[in-house]
């Protein structure tokens, strides 16, 4: 009896926080039109007036 | 804030071929890919016009539209760049794009297609400013560096412009008045949602 007993407690401590989990039934991890990847360090710098300048320098007719 | 764009005037272009030529040696691109391309219209017939066209950096990007992972992004500058790191090489985006921009130049399994490549105006990806992994991905950032996209800057006609839209358009403006005609900047209608005002 004392065996049994144990057994049983030892399944109930193994299956209770199976019990408890949680999985996602969701099929898409996916929220369209929200870009999550890397930041791109280039976005911090302003480079306007200098791009600007080069323009001038390079492109424009002679 | 600047609005980048790319403008080839078909008037110019001698087929030269120069600006793919650059783009493919500063970026290292693979062989039998090129992020740009010249279109020959009308080959050797009277009336034969080239246009240089790449990625046009659209103001409403068809192929971040149809991205299944959501892996591009747009500069404040207007530049439409993406993540090699979020692409599966679906292949959405080259069906989507009027300009033919999106590149496969890698082969994944099964011979499928691998990471999405195309122009990215010179300015990189989404790693940090010209190191070894984004001239290795994306090629190099000349816009980090405060230059301009090397296929237009080495455009010996002048026939590809590439930078602030409202002085590309100044310029142009200028072109078309004296040479007379009418104004064609060509795929500025689909690209930039262009419309003359002569129309």
């Amino acid at each position: 009896m004392n065996h049994i007993s144990y057994i049983l407690m030892v399944c109930a401590l193994l299956m209770g926080p199976a019990a408890c989990s949680y999985e996602s039934r969701q099929t898409t991890v996916h929220e369209p039109g929200v870009y999550k990847g890397a930041k791109d360090p280039l976005l911090a710098q302003q480079k306007q007036q200098e791009l600007i300048d080069r323009f001038k320098l390079v492109q424009t007719d002679r | 804030m600047a609005r980048m764009k790319f403008l080839c005037d078909a008037e110019r272009c001698i087929n030269c071929n120069a600006c793919v030529t650059a783009c493919n040696n500063e970026h290292d691109v693979p062989w039998g890919i090129n992020r740009r391309h010249v279109i020959t219209l009308k080959d050797g017939e009277s009336g034969e016009k080239s246009v240089s066209v790449a990625c046009m950096h659209c103001t409403d990007a068809p192929c971040a539209a149809v991205c299944p992972v959501d892996c591009f992004y747009t500069t404040p500058d207007g530049i439409v760049l993406h993540d090699k790191d979020l692409c599966i090489g679906c292949g959405y985006c080259f069906y989507a794009c009027p300009f033919g921009a999106p590149q496969f130049p890698e082969q994944g399994v099964f011979a499928a297609r691998s990471k999405m490549d195309k122009c990215t105006f010179c300015a990189g990806g989404p790693l940090p400013d010209n190191s070894v992994e984004e001239y290795q991905k994306y090629g190099r950032n000349r816009i980090a560096e405060g230059k301009l996209p090397l296929c237009a800057e080495m455009c010996a006609t002048k026939a590809l412009l590439g930078g602030d839209g409202n002085i590309v358009s100044e310029i142009y403006i200028q072109r078309v008045t004296k040479r007379g005609g009418r104004p064609e900047a060509w795929g500025w209608e689909t690209a930039y949602n262009f419309k003359s005002k002569k129309e």
